[in-house]
């Protein structure tokens, strides 16, 4: 896709003789990858000056808008819904023990970081290497079973290694207290990432751990996005459509769906190290609680399974909700319920989430811009 | 205290905890086996009923959310407890038959994984409606002096248990499951209700062919399995806190006691939710042990030890101990 059109101009197909509308070339450049990449890289760049620096200009009341620790928080989390779109929404699996995952990736980070090195790099390397071994013996076990035993699977996995780190293992996580050693050294060695972007007017991405964590949610989405443009991908879908008949045409189903479940788990734990690197401390209940699984899969129904960009605006309304709604006065202390209400409404109403909700918007516009062949 | 009283004690332990988990899994294996219907909320049916009983129970204040404000923090019934055991499984059957109506049925015909998701959404809605209702604490059960107390054993024919004490609401909880599930048994098996509902197991287009509105059954099938989840709530309410997060904590437990029974069976999920509650009392009063050398705790292990069990049954058995392959889609 990618290779065949190289120079910026040559958005049309070259076999339509009928000039081009405006949405004929808009599909074009939006199918290539480097618009997925441009576009995800604005979003995450911009995103603090809309979230925080603009409305702070408008004057709007402090307790309304996005603080930056939580934008970063945000992104992290959105890392982790589009790894878990990958098995949920574009394979079909629903996994409830992802919390493992995140959870295991964090704990072999700090514990890294505490005995070994601080470099963030190191620590995501390890941490991902760690959420892919135990994506691959969970997901080898759990597989053994499709549709709801494959749920109820990875949720008594979840809690299993949930007690397993909580008790036995508390000599090196520190049990119910959580790992608390964890020591980040700079980025590289010379970047603090707490310190302020001194290159940039730091009103724009603040910290070095924006930076840091915006680049890492580009990383995830352009890899996500590769994976579901590859033939790879297609496979995926096939297996969430039918999966006997992909198993017919002579595809090995249960190793694609063991490498999704996979793939989703390195997602996971590459989130979950990035949680330690700006946490700086490993809390069990943020990490292994089955809580948290159910949170990744809240975010990603709401913004919209099956969609590249849906998991991370679902990411941000979780987020936005369960930090700042939840400190409004009236409806605060009801922030969970109305989430789960929405999320009810969602299943129910709108399969496709906010993300598939804004489909009928895009269609207008498409619509106004010539795509009739829609 | 002597080898047998040990026993005795983890016999009467292990039953119990398993008690709860057989009533929660009976509920969620007949739904499961006949409506092919996957529910993540049946916790929250325990949490209700547990709730509710504790609302009848209490003499005093239970509540610090809004039913304190609208001026209900008890009802306090005169029977109390006994009054509990009846009126609360009525109430989640009830709310059992709602819940068939309005939320599963219109996902029968949907997959599994938005079955799943929209209980599991409905889970967090109704512990979060608690949550405003009574408030987030810790609550425990008032015990009805009654049916509490510790029962000393003594040996009938020389056997040294003169030391053994049980607590007596074990033996309660033990018993009065040990009725329910014959109770639920006999009309599986027996009667025309359990008939139709067995059928529609196998073969629901037949059923209807043969001019039987399986409807109905359907959704009494469902009332009986939110009665029993609500029972366990207020029968299991005594020996554990309630706050309105158990009802996920319970949740899993009682599912892998259906995968360990084997979906549809009563009888698997008796087995099951027994071998579940024996692995997880042996293994706490194991306490710490040598082992080749090595002292070993086996308390923390607990909780680790069910799902290892589950784990080494469905490896070698994943249809369940009981269960039968074709139900087990």
């Amino acid at each position: 896709m990618s290779d065949e059109v190289n120079s910026a101009e040559a958005g049309e197909p070259a076999d339509v003789d009928r000039s081009p509308s405006l949405y004929d070339r808009w599909n074009a450049v939006r199918e290539r990858e480097v618009t997925t990449a441009v576009i995800t890289f604005l979003a995450v760049f911009l995103a603090p000056l809309a979230l925080v620096v603009v409305p702070e200009m408008l004057g709007v009341p402090t307790q309304y808008i996005w603080y930056r620790s939580l934008v970063t928080l945000a992104l992290i989390w959105g890392i982790f819904a589009v790894g878990y779109d990958l098995l949920l929404g574009f394979t079909g699996l629903l996994s409830f023990g992802h919390a493992i995952f995140w959870g295991t990736a964090a704990y072999a980070a700090g514990i890294l970081s505490a005995n070994v090195t601080g470099s963030p790099i190191a620590m995501i390397l390890v941490g991902t290497t760690t959420a892919v071994l135990f994506a691959w013996v969970i997901g080898w076990i759990s597989l053994r079973r499709g549709g709801i035993y494959f749920a109820i699977l990875t949720l008594a996995f979840g809690q299993m290694i949930y007690y397993v780190f909580l008790s036995p293992l508390g000599w090196l996580t520190g049990g119910e207290n959580g790992f608390n050693e964890v020591a980040v050294d700079p980025l590289l060695g010379f970047l603090p990432l707490g310190a302020e972007v001194a290159v940039v007017p730091d009103a724009l991405v603040g910290t070095w751990m924006y930076v840091f964590v915006g680049l890492a949610t580009v990383l995830a989405v352009v890899v996500a996005n590769r994976i579901l443009n590859s033939p790879y991908g297609v496979v995926l879908r096939a297996i969430r459509e039918n999966e006997q008949r992909a198993e017919f045409v002579g595809l090995n189903v249960w190793r694609y769906k063991l490498m999704a479940f996979v793939i989703s788990g390195a997602f996971a734990g590459v989130a979950g190290s990035l949680y330690v690197v700006q946490r700086s401390f490993v809390p069990i209940e943020n990490t292994l609680n089955w809580t948290i699984s159910g949170e990744v899969v809240i975010m990603t129904v709401l913004g919209g399974v099956g969609s590249l960009f849906g998991p991370l605006l679902g990411a941000g309304v979780y987020m936005y909700v369960a930090n700042i709604v939840s400190g409004m006065p009236g409806i605060g202390d009801f922030w969970h319920m109305i989430l789960g209400l929405v999320f009810v409404a969602v299943v129910v109403v709108l399969p496709d989430g906010i993300w598939g909700g804004l489909g009928w918007i895009r269609e207008r516009v498409a619509d106004a811009l010539g795509g009739d062949d829609r | 205290m002597s080898v047998v009283g040990d026993l005795i004690v983890l016999l009467v332990n292990g039953l119990q905890t398993g008690a709860i988990y057989v009533l929660l899994a009976i509920g969620l294996s007949i739904i499961l086996g006949t409506l092919k219907f996957v529910n993540f909320a049946h916790g929250a049916l325990f949490v209700v009923g547990a709730y509710a009983g504790l609302l009848i129970t209490q003499e005093i204040s239970i509540s610090n959310g809004k039913l304190a404000e609208w001026g209900y923090p008890t009802l306090g019934l005169e029977w109390g407890f006994f009054a509990a055991l009846v009126i609360v499984p009525v109430f989640v059957f009830v709310v059992g038959l709602a819940m068939e109506r309005f939320v599963a049925r219109p996902f029968y015909d949907r997959p599994d994984t938005d079955q799943i998701l929209v209980t599991f959404g409905l889970a967090i809605v109704v512990q979060e409606v608690i949550h405003a209702l009574i408030g987030p604490r810790t609550y425990g059960y008032e015990v009805p002096t009654s049916a509490f107390g510790l029962l000393p054993m003594t040996g009938p024919i020389g056997v040294p248990l003169s030391d053994v004490t049980i607590n007596v609401w074990r033996l309660w909880v033990i018993a009065i499951t040990a009725a329910l599930v014959i109770a639920v048994y006999a009309i599986v098996e027996y009667t025309d209700f359990g008939l139709v509902v067995k059928a529609g197991t196998r073969d629901p287009e037949m059923v209807r062919l043969l001019g039987i509105k399986i409807t109905r059954p359907y959704l009494v099938m469902f009332g009986i399995g939110a009665a029993l989840a609500g029972i366990a709530g207020v029968v299991g309410g005594p020996l554990q806190n309630i706050n309105p997060e158990i009802g996920m904590t319970i949740l899993v437990p009682a599912f892998l006691t259906v995968v360990i029974g084997g979906v549809g069976s009563i009888r698997g999920a008796v087995l099951g939710g027994t071998l579940i509650g024996m692995v997880q009392v042996t293994l706490i009063s194991l306490g710490t042990l040598g082992v080749g050398g090595f002292q070993v705790n086996f308390t923390p292990w607990a909780q680790v030890g069910i799902y290892a069990l589950a784990v080494v049954v469905l490896l070698t058995r994943p249809q369940g101990l009981l269960g039968s392959e074709e139900v087990s889609a």
